[in-house]
């Protein structure tokens, strides 16, 4: 048990320290989704970052992220709003990756 | 002479009679296709009335995206016009802006779309798995995921589980939500919901988001509760660069084995329905120092023996810290991800089956049980050729203990790979090889294939 318990503390040391290294950034949209909503930009902002961060930021930390195109603007709101019950951002977050997604596409 | 002039008068003005004939009939009737001053006049008419209605359409239409814009935060909004916008947030000026503009008539009259907005997500897996020790099997499984914003601040979410079994199909209601959200920082839930300390089961568990086919045991089989009927509120808020998020809640809780020497001492958290008066109270507590990295802890404190019994006042304690890392690596062209969880329970000092009516006591025990998972996933998505950058290389570790009783399961430890290929960024074929070893037994090691997509 001792030794199990070392395997997992052994691991989350060396991905917290990776995290802090100037190898790694922070998540990002993959080439073919920010290839897609290039041409959007959002004039929204939260604690100094855009909506495509915000955006990329909290989804990809739990799944890969889906195109702005994938879903019309009534269905991004109820989206959103369900996705900031489980990843617990703010409402302005929310209203900014709203209006990023909408205006992406 | 002058009768010769008489008739050329006469003839002259007949002439011009008959020439003029036509023209003043023509005022009269339509015959030769043009149309007479009152048609002209009416469909003048008509294409101002026509125009007036189309320049009040786009006026509305301009008129549209901002009323759109202000019911998101309109609903029960009550806030002052007053005040100098200038250095008022976003969420006040939309206030201001919903309160300022006037709906049409028609929009009053019943909008012909509705206000209300309903989405119906989820996922869909097959999936086959030979295990050793055991009969290979296909199985599948369908879980809808029923979303309703009935206004921009209320929505209800609820989840399906269907999937084929024996001779026929189980449908199970996963969970059943009605939130609100009070403010940017605040939500309030109630009814059946994730419990948020169960970092899994909340975020990772739809099979289009979960890396491998099947689930760690660390975080099921009772340590970790996984579905709490209750009240909640939780939401995110800054702190400088940095961010934190809460949830808490008051929930039925879970209920105590007493009755078998097996489970003896363990928690069922599968139990929807209350045993006791005693409500269990949990929550979870996550930072994020810098984006794409959370640290939590969470608990749930219950007293989860039946009223009326000796275990009445039993306390259980389950407590548990979790770490997600997501960071892009230029040097190793791809994305990292690191989820990680592991959960302890206890159970305080009872004596079970005391008079040995049941056949296994008496039998003191302070259950204590642990386990928990580490996954770490790499996915080389800054590399130029597609199909490698559609491959997933994923590793996971998962153990739990034993039942505390010693007369139960086993402590169980395995290690998976799993390879996974993206056809979009919610489909995905996984293939995984799990080497499993419980503490003396045979071995359970499997093979799992399973294909999942999230719409």
């Amino acid at each position: 048990m001792r030794r199990n318990c070392s395997y997992v503390a052994a691991l989350t040391l060396l991905l917290c320290a990776s995290a802090g290294w100037d190898l790694f950034a922070g998540p990002k949209a993959d080439q073919t989704t920010t290839n897609q909503s290039a041409s959007a930009a959002s004039n929204d902002s939260y604690m100094g970052l855009s909506g495509e961060e915000l955006w990329s930021n909290n989804c990809l930390r739990c799944h890969n992220i889906r195109p702005p195109t994938m879903y019309g603007d009534a269905q991004w709101d109820v989206i959103v709003h369900h996705m900031r019950l489980r990843a617990n951002i703010t409402g302005q977050e929310q209203r900014a990756i709203v209006e990023f997604l909408k205006s992406a596409k | 002479m002058k009768i010769h002039r008489c008739y050329l008068a006469a003839m002259t003005q007949a002439v011009f009679l008959i020439a003029a004939a036509p023209l003043t009939h023509a005022q009269d009737t339509t015959s030769d296709g043009y149309v007479t001053r009152k048609e002209y006049d009416e469909l003048k008419a008509q294409l101002l009335a026509m125009k007036r209605e189309l320049d009040a359409i786009k006026k509305e239409k301009t008129v549209a995206p901002k009323r759109e814009r202000s019911e998101n935060q309109a609903v029960a909004s009550t806030a002052s016009t007053q005040g100098n916008l200038e250095g008022q947030n976003v969420s006040d000026l939309h206030k201001d802006v919903s309160s300022a503009v006037v709906r049409p008539v028609s929009e009053s009259a019943g909008s012909l779309l509705g206000t209300t907005k309903f989405l119906l997500a989820g996922w869909a897996e097959g999936m086959f798995e030979a295990r050793n020790g055991q009969v290979s099997t296909f199985s599948a499984s369908f879980n809808p995921i029923f979303l309703w914003e009935l206004t921009p601040k209320l929505l209800f979410d609820s989840r399906l589980e269907i999937e084929p079994s024996g001779a026929g199909t189980n449908v199970n209601l996963v969970n059943a939500q009605l939130s609100y959200l009070l403010n940017d920082y605040m939500v309030l839930g109630v009814g059946e919901f994730f419990s948020p300390s169960n970092v899994f089961v909340e975020r990772f568990e739809p099979q289009w988001i979960n890396k491998l086919p099947d689930r760690p045991i660390g975080v099921y089989h009772g340590i970790l509760p996984n579905i709490s009927v209750g009240a909640q509120v939780r939401g995110g808020f800054p702190i400088g660069p940095t961010r934190a998020n809460y949830a808490f809640y008051v929930s039925n809780g879970p209920v105590l084995n007493t009755f078998d020497a097996r489970t003896a001492g363990t928690l069922d958290f599968n139990s929807y329905t209350d045993n006791n008066d005693n409500k269990a109270v949990g929550g979870r507590v996550g930072f994020l120092p810098i984006p794409g990295v959370e640290v939590g802890y969470g608990f749930e404190t219950s007293k989860p023996g039946f009223q009326g019994t000796a275990f009445h006042d039993v306390q259980a304690l389950v407590q548990s810290v979790d770490l997600e890392v997501t960071r892009d690596s230029d040097l190793l062209k791809g994305r990292i991800n690191l989820f990680a969880q592991y959960a302890w329970s206890r159970v305080d000092h009872a004596v079970y089956d005391p008079d040995g009516s049941l056949g296994f006591g008496p039998l003191p025990l302070t259950a204590k049980r642990d386990g928990g998972y580490a996954e770490l996933a790499y996915r080389p998505t800054k590399l130029d050729i597609d199909f490698l950058r559609n491959l997933e290389l994923i590793f996971r570790w998962d153990h739990l203990s034993r039942d505390p009783s010693g007369l139960g399961d086993p402590e169980e430890t395995r290690s998976t790979i799993g390879l996974d290929f993206w056809l979009s960024p919610s489909t995905v074929v996984k293939a995984a090889y799990e080497w499993d070893q419980p503490d003396g037994q045979p071995n359970k090691n499997a093979l799992l294939l399973q294909a999942a997509m999230g719409f």
